[in-house]
């Protein structure tokens, strides 16, 4: 043990260090920013964007990416809402089911989605981005445009209920987070994943079903957009066409900045986490000091770039697409 | 036996023809020449877009700064047109230019990836044009506007003038993809980024001036775009980024790089306007076409990628 970090520790952990770095920088700026109130609102914020970003992590680590989530997170939301209603409309009832349901969808929306692009041999890129479509067309034709609104108050429990200042949904998301970091350390299809993304070929090679490993991953990412849906109808009580829109964009720069490589093997669940609170603070803190609302799109994207370029080890990269 | 290898080069035409007279033959009023020429030359700053992207995408990255780029130039078109008359042409494909050519750097000498760079630089775009309108809708005065650029629309004969735009933008770039250092340098980064710099070139350069190109050329979308509106407004393009990346993939320029190129992307524009049409022609009920469009961008895109030169499929 050397008084010195080492290079590669710090890289390991230059995401977090940003993200320790930018609330203080916006706690100097405004200290009203370093509150139990702010920390559970940036939380709540955080926490439908992180279950897809989890979900997406899963796609980045095979080196492939997802576009579909916006679809996935409508459709699920959409297909919730209409089943907890038919059902009685209340937790208390057997409309439990929706829950359970809706995440199962979201499965079955991603294996076919990964079943595609393994099958018809179709970059994830395009086959997810089409069908994507398909995702956000199936909601629209479910809602035929309007909004459905979930008033149960148990399920809204799940924003109104507060455990220690956070709502409980921040809680559950937590749960979550522990249950992927499990998949991805402990379980084989979590290895496999990094198998695949570190070099397909190879495992290929050594005797995988590179292909069923895909599909398996892109299953796993539809569950947790699910989960994502279920947070946003949570905390909005209103699932519609649009309740997917802006996740696309928004998780998989969580996931970049926390430290997820796109051409795959590099980053993790807790890279995800760490991303999303990174972006969250960012956009939080532009509120928080005052920041014309005009500007924040811009300064989120310089800040952006900037914890990317302070989080990658340039010399490992040799060139980026 | 025909050779199926000889005929997937021309997969993604063949593809639209069949869409065309599939739609054709349920409605032949589609094929009128004056209808087939409408749809064309409304799809025109879409496929200004996808050009500009078809570089991007041709070397293996993406620009998602396409549309607020596009928006951005709608305003400063709409402000400074009154000022400037028709050389605030120059002013918006300078604007576009450079802010591509920032993405490019940030992409290339900051190795941050162009899927992310080119949506931040997107964000200062938007921030920019939300600053320069004040956030509010902007308008042209109808008289300077026919005076400066009133021959980008209207029609001559039964040919839409936005398709001779088009049409001198497509010769252009098919003239930078073909016959120029620049295209074939594209050409070698897109098969194989580190063997183009193993032999000498100076890859971050060529890069920087895809991006810049995909940024001046969606700087020309949004101008043609304002133009038609006679005005803009910060969000007046959404809408357009998707769809014009579509364009290019369903052409058959797919994202893994080399492969392609801006002809494809004319196919690809093509196909994205017959199957958008066809939700008309069949009476496809609006709430349903989203879903339709997926599900027949699907097909279109299994059938057009040429699969030989994609060695694992990510």
């Amino acid at each position: 043990m050397g008084a010195r970090i080492s290079r590669a520790t710090l890289l390991r952990w230059a995401p977090f260090l940003v993200l320790i770095a930018l609330v203080v920088f916006f706690t100097i700026l405004n200290p009203s920013f370093f509150s139990l109130r702010n920390a559970a609102r940036i939380a709540l914020a955080a926490t439908p964007a992180l279950m897809v970003a989890i979900g997406v992590t899963f796609i980045l680590i095979m080196g492939s990416i997802d576009l579909s989530m916006e679809g996935a997170v409508s459709v699920t939301a959409v297909l919730f809402a209409t089943v907890f209603l038919q059902l009685g409309g209340t937790l208390a009832s057997w409309a439990w089911i929706a829950l359970p349901a809706a995440v199962l969808a979201g499965a079955v929306f991603g294996m076919l989605n990964g079943w595609l692009h393994v099958k018809l041999q179709i970059p994830s890129f395009m086959a997810s981005l089409a069908f994507g479509f398909v995702g956000t067309g199936l909601a629209l034709m479910m809602t035929g445009g309007d909004r459905i609104r979930v008033e149960d108050e148990l399920f809204r429990g799940l924003l109104t209920f507060r455990f220690a200042g956070f709502p409980l949904m921040v809680w559950l998301a937590f749960g979550f987070v522990l249950i992927a970091w499990f998949i991805q350390t402990r379980t084989t299809i979590g290895r496999n994943l990094y198998a695949v993304g570190g070099g397909e070929e190879l495992a290929h090679a050594s005797g995988l079903n590179t292909r069923r490993v895909r599909v398996i991953g892109f299953t796993l990412a539809g569950a947790f957009y699910a989960l994502g849906a279920l947070m946003a109808v949570a905390r909005i009580g209103i699932a519609e066409t649009a309740t997917g829109n802006n996740f696309m964009f928004i998780s998989i720069t969580s996931a970049v900045v926390g430290g997820v490589a796109l051409w795959g093997g590099i980053g993790g669940v807790w890279n995800a986490v760490v991303g999303v609170l990174i972006v969250n603070v960012i956009n939080n803190g532009m509120v928080v000091i005052g920041l014309p609302d005009y500007l924040q799109d811009g300064v989120l994207g310089l800040m952006v770039i900037l914890a990317v370029v302070l989080s990658t080890d340039r010399r490992l990269v040799s060139f980026v697409k | 036996m025909m050779d199926f290898q000889r005929i997937k080069p021309h997969l993604p035409w063949l593809t639209l023809v069949v869409l065309t007279a599939f739609v054709g033959i349920a409605n032949p009023t589609f094929l009128a020449p004056s209808n087939l020429l409408m749809l064309a030359g409304d799809i025109v700053p879409l496929f200004i877009m996808a050009l500009g992207l078809t570089f991007a995408i041709y070397i293996g990255g993406i620009d998602l700064s396409a549309q607020s780029m596009a928006n951005l130039v709608t305003v400063i078109a709409s402000i400074y047109l009154a000022s400037m008359g028709a050389f605030v042409a120059v002013l918006c494909v300078l604007a576009g230019f450079l802010f591509g050519t920032l993405s490019g750097v940030i992409t290339t000498k900051l190795k941050v990836p162009s899927f992310i760079s080119t949506l931040a630089i997107g964000g200062v775009a938007f921030s920019l044009a939300q600053w320069l309108s004040g956030q509010k809708a902007l308008f042209m005065d109808a008289s300077q506007r026919d005076a400066s650029f009133g021959w980008m629309i209207g029609r001559t004969g039964i040919i839409p003038n936005e398709l001779f735009l088009a049409a001198a933008l497509l010769l252009l770039c098919l003239f930078i993809e073909r016959r120029t250092v620049l295209g074939r340098a594209l050409k070698a980064v897109g098969a194989g980024e580190l063997a183009a710099a193993a032999s000498g070139l100076n890859v971050a350069r060529y890069k920087i001036l895809a991006f810049a190109l995909s940024g001046a050329l969606a700087a020309i979308a949004g101008l043609l775009f304002s133009v038609k509106l006679s005005g803009g407004a910060p969000t007046i393009a959404n809408g357009f980024l998707l769809p014009a990346i579509v364009a290019v993939l369903v052409g058959g320029t797919p994202l893994t790089g080399g492969v392609g190129g801006v002809l494809n992307t004319v196919i690809g524009t093509l196909i994205v306007a017959v199957i958008r049409a066809s939700m008309l022609y069949f009476e496809i009920d609006a709430t349903r076409q989203q879903m339709v469009f997926g599900l027949v961008l699907i097909a279109a895109i299994a059938l057009t990628i040429d699969r030989s030169k994609l060695r694992v499929v990510k």
